[in-house]
C-alpha cells in the first residue's frame, strides 16, 4: 500500500445506500469511524426533530417550523400563570447545540389550562396535575440525562479505541515493519497481532505474512489481465472460437467461467454496494478474478474466490491484491478446497474432528448423534475465509491471525464459533443447528468470540495440527493403495 | 409437548449457478425477494411446515451451490433427499441444456424413489426468454417429471411447486403414510418418523424406501 491511511471512498455510497444500516453493520468499522460519527450525528439530528414533533402532538400544538421556540414561549406563559417568576432563558440553552449533555425537548411538554369554554378545574385538582406534570418533566429529564451519559461513554470508548489503534499503527509502522524479518515472530509482535492489525497497516502486514513464493510481479499481472481482457472482448463479440492455446480447457468451460465471474461479482458483499456494476471496486474485482483464471487455468474461477479477492481489494492496491490472492490460494489448504480435491478435503474435516472432539466433547457427541457433518458448515467458512459468514471487521481480524498462524487458525476459529454457541447448539436439532451455523447471527460479540478462540487448544495427545493432518493423510493414502477406497 | 409436525422431508434444490435457487427458496419460506443475492457456497438451509392432505409436513430445504466444481461436494447430499427440484433459468439456454447432466447425477447419487420436479425459473423475464415453455414441458415429460415455470420475483407458482413436490413425496411414501393416518391420534408414533437423522446413512440404508 502506498499511503498509510487509505481514504475509504465507500462512505459516501454507504450514506446514500438504501441498505445503509445493513452495509454499515457489515462494514469495516475502523476506517469508517469518522463516517459513523457523521452518520450518528445525522441520525441524532433527525431523532431530535422527531422528538419535537412528538411533543408537539402531545401538547396539541399546531405544527410550526420552530417548535422549541414556541414551547418556550408557552412554558413561560404557564410559569406566569403559576405565579412563579419567569427566569430568563438559561445561557446554557443557547449553547445547547454544542453540548451533548443538555437534555433536549422536555421543555416542549406543556401543561395547559382547560379551554375557557369549559368550567375551570378545582384548585386541588389543578395542583395535583401540576405536580404530575412536574414529575413527568423530571422523569423525562432523567431519562435524557441517562441517554446523554450513555452517548458520552460511547464516545469516550470510541476515542480510546481510536487512540489505541493510532498507537498500534505507530508501533507497526515505526518498529515492526522496518524490521519485519527479525521481529515478526517475536512474542511482542505476536501479542499485538492478536489484538488486530490497525486498518492502515493491515494490507502491508498481510502482504508480508502471505509472502510471494510464486514470485509474481506487477508485469505478470498486467500480462494476465491483458489476456483476460482479450477473452472478454472475443466473448462479447460473439467469437467464442478462441485460439487453442490450452486445449485441455475447453472454450465452453472458460466461457462459462467468465460469465460466472460476472454473475458472482454482483453477488459479492451486495450490501456494501461497492463491487456491483458501476461501483468503485467493480473493475478491480473483475480484473483480479479474470487475471487469475488466465494465470491458473488449471484452477480457474471457483465460487468463494470473489469474496477473498474482495477483502484483499479493501486493503491493498490491485496489483498487490493479485499477488496476495494468488499466493494465498496456493497454500495447501486453499488448493485442496478450490480444486475440490474431495479426498484431501475429507482429511481436513477428519483432522478438524479430532480437535473438535478433544476441545468440545459434549457438542461433538451431539453433532454425531444428529449426523451434522463438518462439511455442512466448514465449506462456506473455509472457502471464503469467513468473509461471507462473519461481519467484515471480525473477518478481517480472523484474517490477521490466519496470516500469522496459517491454516490451523481457520479450523481453530471454527471451533471458536462452536464454542461460542455451544450452549444453544446443544439444545438444537439438526436443521436448527445447520441453519445457525450456515447463517451466523449478524452481531457477534468480538471480544467474547476471540476469548472462545483463545481457549481452543490445537494440541491433541501432544500432536499439533500439522502432525495430525499428516498422519491422517498418510492413512488415507495407504487405504487408497491397499483396498479400493470406500465411496463417501 | 405436542409435535409441531407429523412428518419430516428433505428437499434439495439443484441447478446451474445463478438460476435463482436461493431466490425461489426465500420467496417460499420468507415471502421475500431480493434481486441482489449473495452467492451460495456449499449448502444453505431453510425449513417450513406446510399442511398437505391434513398432514403437517415439515420440509427441510437444502439449497446448494450451483457451480460445477462444487458438485463433488453437493452430490454427497443427494442421498439424504426425498425430493429434488431441478432448476433452470428460462433466459439461459445453457442452464436448460445442463438439466440432462443434473438428472443423470441424481440418478446416480440419489436414493431410488426420489421425487423430482422440473422448474423453469425467472418466468417474469419474458423479453429475455431463451427456452420456450414447450421445451420445458417436453423435457419434463421425457424424464417423467412435473413441470412448473416459476418466478420468485412475481411470486408465480412458488407455493404450487413446493406443495406439489411435497405431495409427490407423500404419495411415494404412501405406505408409511397410511401408518401415520391410522395412528393419527397417537402423537408419539408420528414423532418417531423424524428420528432418522440419528441413523447412520450408509448406501444400504438410503436405498430402502424409508423416510430418510
Amino acid at each position: 500500500m502506498k499511503s498509510p491511511s487509505r481514504p475509504f471512498p465507500v462512505g459516501t455510497s454507504l450514506l446514500r445506500s438504501n441498505h445503509c444500516s445493513e452495509s454499515w453493520r457489515r462494514g469495516l468499522v475502523l476506517p469508517f469511524l469518522k463516517w459513523r460519527n457523521l452518520l450518528a450525528r445525522k441520525q441524532n439530528a433527525r431523532l431530535d426533530k422527531q422528538n419535537d414533533l412528538g411533543w408537539k402532538l402531545f401538547g396539541k400544538l399546531p405544527l410550526r417550523e420552530n417548535a422549541q421556540k414556541d414551547s418556550k414561549k408557552i412554558q413561560k406563559e404557564y410559569e406566569d400563570k403559576a405565579g412563579r417568576p419567569s427566569k430568563p432563558p438559561s445561557p446554557k440553552q443557547n449553547v445547547r447545540k454544542n453540548l451533548d449533555f443538555e437534555p433536549l425537548s422536555t421543555t416542549a411538554l406543556i401543561l395547559e389550562d382547560r379551554p375557557a369554554n369549559l368550567p375551570a378545574k378545582p384548585a386541588d385538582e389543578a395542583q395535583k396535575h401540576r405536580q404530575q406534570y412536574e414529575e413527568m418533566v423530571v422523569q423525562a429529564k432523567k431519562r435524557e440525562l441517562k441517554e446523554a451519559q450513555r452517548r458520552k461513554r460511547q464516545l469516550e470508548e470510541r476515542c480510546r479505541l481510536e487512540e489505541s489503534i493510532g498507537n498500534a499503527a505507530l508501533t507497526w509502522n515505526n518498529e515492526i515493519l522496518p524490521n519485519w524479518e527479525t521481529m515478526w515472530c517475536s512474542r511482542k509482535v505476536r501479542d499485538l497481532w492478536w489484538q488486530g492489525i490497525p486498518p492502515s497497516v493491515r494490507g502491508k502486514v498481510w502482504s508480508l505474512a502471505i509472502g510471494n513464493e510464486l514470485n509474481i510481479t506487477h508485469e505478470l499481472f498486467d500480462i494476465c489481465l491483458a489476456r483476460a481482457k482479450e477473452r472478454w472482448r472475443s466473448l462479447s463479440t460473439g467469437g467464442s472460437e478462441l485460439e487453442n492455446e490450452d486445449a485441455s480447457f475447453p472454450a465452453a468451460d472458460r466461457e462459462a467461467s467468465l460469465e460466472l465471474i460476472k454473475l458472482d461479482i454482483s453477488r459479492t458483499f451486495p450490501n456494501l454496494c461497492i463491487f456491483q456494476q458501476g461501483g468503485p471496486y467493480h473493475d478491480m474485482l473483475h480484473s483480479i478474478l479474470g487475471a487469475y483464471t488466465c494465470y491458473r487455468p488449471d484452477v480457474g474461477y471457483v465460487q468463494g474466490m470473489s469474496f477473498i479477492a474482495a477483502v484483499l481489494i479493501l486493503n491493498l492496491d490491485t496489483e498487490d491484491a493479485f499477488i496476495a490472492f494468488s499466493n494465498l490460494l496456493n497454500k495447501p489448504c486453499q488448493m485442496a478446497f478450490f480444486r475440490v480435491d474431495h479426498g484431501l478435503m475429507l482429511t481436513y474435516f477428519a483432522a478438524f474432528e479430532v480437535f473438535f472432539e478433544e476441545n468440545l466433547p459434549k457438542l461433538f457427541a451431539h453433532f454425531k448423534k444428529n449426523n451434522l457433518t463438518p462439511d455442512i458448515y466448514l465449506i462456506d467458512w473455509i472457502f471464503t475465509l469467513y468473509s461471507k459468514s462473519l461481519p467484515l471487521d471480525l473477518a478481517c481480524r480472523i484474517w490477521d491471525v490466519f496470516c500469522r498462524d496459517g491454516e490451523e487458525f481457520l479450523f481453530r476459529t471454527a471451533l471458536g464459533v462452536l464454542k461460542l454457541f455451544e450452549d444453544i447448539l446443544t439444545k438444537m436439532d439438526f436443521i436448527h443447528m445447520a441453519q445457525l451455523l450456515t447463517r451466523l447471527p449478524d452481531h457477534l460479540p468480538a471480544e467474547e468470540f476471540f476469548a472462545c478462540i483463545a481457549t481452543i487448544q490445537m494440541q491433541s495427545r501432544n500432536k499439533k495440527w500439522a502432525q495430525v493432518l499428516a498422519a491422517l493423510q498418510k492413512d488415507s493414502r495407504e487405504t487408497e493403495k491397499g483396498s479400493p477406497p470406500p465411496r463417501h | 409437548m405436542a409435535k409441531q409436525y407429523d412428518v419430516l422431508f428433505r428437499l434439495l434444490l439443484i441447478g446451474d449457478s445463478g438460476v435463482g435457487k436461493t431466490c425461489l427458496l426465500c420467496r417460499f419460506t420468507d415471502n421475500e425477494f431480493h434481486s441482489s443475492h449473495i452467492s451460495t457456497i456449499g449448502v444453505d438451509f431453510k425449513m417450513k411446515t406446510i399442511e398437505v392432505d391434513g398432514i403437517k409436513v415439515r420440509i427441510q430445504i437444502w439449497d446448494t451451490a450451483g457451480q460445477e466444481r462444487y458438485q463433488t461436494i453437493t452430490k454427497q447430499y443427494y442421498r439424504r433427499a426425498q425430493g429434488i427440484f431441478l432448476v433452470y433459468d428460462i433466459s439461459s439456454e445453457r442452464s436448460y441444456q445442463h438439466i440432462m447432466k443434473w438428472v443423470s447425477d441424481v440418478d446416480e447419487y440419489a436414493p431410488e424413489g426420489v421425487q423430482k420436479i422440473l422448474i423453469g425459473n425467472k418466468a417474469d423475464e419474458e423479453q429475455k426468454r431463451q427456452v420456450g415453455r414447450e421445451q420445458g414441458q417436453q423435457l419434463a415429460k421425457e424424464y417423467g417429471m412435473d413441470f412448473y415455470e416459476t418466478s420468485a420475483c412475481t411470486n408465480l407458482n412458488i407455493k404450487e411447486s413446493f406443495t406439489r413436490l411435497t405431495e409427490l413425496v407423500l404419495q411415494a411414501h404412501r405406505k408409511e403414510l397410511d401408518g401415520v393416518r391410522t395412528r393419527a391420534s397417537n402423537e408419539m408414533a408420528l414423532a418417531e418418523l423424524e428420528e432418522d437423522e440419528s441413523k447412520p446413512e450408509g448406501p444400504a440404508n438410503s436405498s430402502k424406501t424409508c423416510w430418510c
